[in-house]
C-alpha cells in the first residue's frame, strides 16, 4: 500500500501508510489523522478516501486551498509521486518500489463505484463543525400557521400531510363542500407540493384554485375549506 | 382503485458482457423496482438479483399484523405511512441479505447495488431510493427528479454548487450510499399525490448517462410505455451502450380514492396476489 510522507521544506516529518480501508483527514485540528500545525492550514483542510483501487484527495473548502503538483484542486485522483501542497507543508504520495499500482484510474472511474469508506458520513459530519456544510444545507422545517385556529403552528414533518374534513386527516379543516381529504402536502426532494385531492371546493394558493398540484413558496397563503393558513420555513 | 399502464425493459448494452441490472414490474402489487448491481465477476448480478427477490418476497409475505409487529419495529416513525414503512423494511431487508452474502463468499466481497422503487397506494405513490438510479415524474409536461442521488458529486453540489462544477465528470458515479455495503442503510423516501396522466420513469444510469431527462420526457409523452421503453433503450445503445440499460415507464390512467384507512387497499391487493399462488389455493381446499 502507498504511503504519504509529510514534509516541511526538505525535511520529512512523518510517514503515514495508506490502506484500502482507511480514510485520512488532514488539517490543523488535533482530531485529524494528519495534523499540520500551521495557521495557513484550515481546521479540516482536506481528506483522502480509498475508492476502488485508488485514492481520492478532496479539498474540504479550505481557506488557502490544496495544490497538486502546483495546481489548485477540488478533488484529484492520486498517482505515484504526486506532491500535495498544503500551506508550507507538502505531502508526497508514493507507492513502494515493485508495488502494483492501479493501471488507469481515470478509466476505472467510468464504472459505478461505491465509496468504500465506512467513515465517510462521519467524516462529512466531523468536517461540518467548520460550519460551512452545516450552514449551507441546514435542514429547514416547513410549518403551516393556521390563522383560523389562533395561528396554531403545525410542523410539516411527515412525508405527506393530509388536510380535510374527515377525522383521520393530519389537519382537520371543515367547511361547506370541502373534501374529506381536500388536499395533501408532500415533501419531495425539490420542495413541498400541495395537491388537490377531492371535494367540490378546491384548495387555493394565494387566491388561485389548485386543480392538481403546485409547489409551495415561503409565505404562500393557502385556503382550504373555511380555513386559511400560511406556509413558512423555520431553522 | 388506481390503474396504471406499465412496461419495463432491461438490456445488456453494447460493452458489458453480463447484465448487472434487475427489475420488478408487479402490476398486482403495483410495485416497480430497478436495481443496478456492482462488483467484480458475477457479484454485481448476484447483488441486484438478491435486492429484487428480497423486496418482492418481503412484500408478498407480509400481512397487516406482521407488518405492525415485526418488520417495521426497527424503523423509527418519521411521519411515514404504514405502506412506506413496509417498503423501507423491504429495502432494509435487501441490504441485510446482500451484506451477508458479500461477507459469506470471497467472490462476492464488496458487491453492492442501487435500488429505486415506486409503489402505488390508493391515491398516492411512494418513492424510495438508495444510490443513483433516477426516478423521474412527468406532470403536466414538466419532468422532475423525485429520487435523491447518493453520489459524491451530488453531495458536493449540496455543499458548494460552484465548486462542484469543477468536479470532473468522472467522479459522478462514486456512490456514497448503496445496498449491501454497510450493515445498515438509509433510503430516501417520499409520498406523492398521483394524478391521471402523470408518467413515472425509473431507470439505471446506463440510460440516464446517455439520454437527458428532457429527451426521456418527450419520448414517454408521445409513446405507449412499451414502445417508449424500446425507443429509450435503442437510443442509449445508439449512443454507445456503455453500460447495462434498464427502464420502467408507468402511466397513471386512473387515480384511486382513499379507502377507509389508506393502507387497506394495499393489503387487499397483497391478499389477492396471495390467493393466486397455487400453494395458497391448496390450503383453501
Amino acid at each position: 500500500m502507498p504511503t504519504l510522507t509529510l514534509k516541511f521544506k526538505e525535511n520529512s516529518i512523518k510517514e503515514f501508510p495508506l490502506d484500502k480501508e482507511t480514510n485520512i483527514s488532514i488539517g490543523r485540528h488535533n482530531e485529524n489523522d494528519v495534523v499540520i500545525n500551521n495557521l495557513a492550514v484550515s481546521g479540516y483542510h482536506a481528506k483522502i478516501d480509498s475508492i476502488g483501487n485508488g485514492f481520492l484527495l478532496t479539498d474540504l473548502q479550505s481557506k488557502n486551498g490544496t495544490f497538486i503538483n502546483g495546481k489548485t484542486i477540488n478533488s484529484h485522483y492520486l498517482t505515484h509521486n504526486d506532491t500535495i501542497i498544503i500551506g508550507k507543508h507538502s505531502l508526497i504520495f508514493a507507492y513502494k518500489a515493485g508495488e502494483s499500482r492501479p493501471k488507469n484510474t481515470a478509466a476505472d472511474m467510468d464504472q459505478t463505484m461505491i465509496l468504500d469508506t465506512g467513515k465517510y458520513k462521519e467524516m462529512m459530519e466531523q468536517n461540518a463543525p467548520e460550519k460551512r456544510i452545516a450552514k449551507k444545507v441546514k435542514i429547514k422545517e416547513a410549518y403551516l400557521s393556521i390563522f383560523s385556529k389562533d395561528n396554531e403552528e403545525v410542523c410539516l414533518s411527515k412525508k405527506i400531510t393530509r388536510i380535510g374534513k374527515a377525522s383521520d386527516n393530519d389537519i382537520i379543516m371543515g367547511g361547506l363542500l370541502t373534501g374529506k381529504t381536500a388536499a395533501t402536502i408532500s415533501k419531495r426532494p425539490g420542495g413541498y407540493f400541495l395537491s388537490y385531492v377531492d371535494g367540490m371546493k378546491k384548495p387555493k394558493v394565494n387566491g388561485s384554485a389548485v386543480t392538481e398540484s403546485v409547489q409551495l413558496k415561503e409565505f404562500d397563503i393557502i385556503s382550504i375549506g373555511s380555513g386559511k393558513m400560511q406556509f413558512s420555513y423555520k431553522e | 382503485m388506481i390503474a396504471v399502464n406499465s412496461a419495463g425493459l432491461t438490456d445488456v448494452g453494447k460493452k458489458r458482457k453480463g447484465n448487472e441490472d434487475a427489475l420488478i414490474i408487479d402490476d398486482k402489487l403495483k410495485l416497480y423496482v430497478v436495481a443496478d448491481g456492482m462488483g467484480g465477476h458475477l457479484a454485481g448480478e448476484i447483488a441486484s438479483k438478491i435486492v429484487v427477490d428480497t423486496i418482492l418476497d418481503s412484500l408478498h409475505n407480509t400481512d397487516e399484523q406482521s407488518v405492525k409487529a415485526e418488520s417495521i419495529k426497527d424503523i423509527k416513525d418519521d411521519g411515514l405511512s404504514p405502506a412506506a414503512r413496509m417498503l423501507l423494511s423491504g429495502i432494509n431487508l435487501a441490504n441485510h441479505e446482500v451484506f451477508n452474502a458479500s461477507r459469506a463468499k470471497e467472490s462476492c466481497r464488496g458487491m453492492g447495488a442501487t435500488v429505486s422503487a415506486i409503489c402505488f397506494i390508493d391515491e398516492t405513490f411512494i418513492v424510495a431510493n438508495v444510490g443513483d438510479s433516477p426516478i423521474y415524474m412527468i406532470h403536466k409536461g414538466e419532468i422532475e427528479t423525485i429520487s435523491v442521488p447518493h453520489t459524491l458529486l451530488a453531495e458536493q453540489e449540496a455543499i458548494d454548487p460552484d465548486k462542484a462544477k469543477q468536479f470532473e465528470s468522472r467522479y459522478k458515479h462514486i456512490l456514497t450510499r448503496a445496498i449491501g455495503v454497510k450493515e445498515n442503510v438509509q433510503a430516501d423516501i417520499c409520498e406523492i399525490q398521483s394524478f391521471k396522466n402523470d408518467i413515472l420513469v425509473i431507470c439505471s444510469d446506463g440510460l440516464s448517462d446517455k439520454v437527458s431527462p428532457e429527451e426521456i420526457r418527450d419520448l414517454v409523452k408521445i409513446k405507449a410505455p412499451e414502445e417508449a421503453c424500446q425507443a429509450l433503450v435503442e437510443l442509449a445503445n445508439n449512443r454507445g451502450g456503455d453500460d447495462n440499460i434498464t427502464v420502467i415507464v408507468i402511466k397513471i390512467i386512473k387515480t384511486g380514492k382513499k379507502k377507509e384507512s389508506g393502507i387497506s387497499g394495499f393489503f387487499s391487493r397483497i391478499a389477492n396476489v396471495l390467493a393466486n399462488i397455487p400453494l395458497m389455493q391448496t390450503f383453501k381446499k
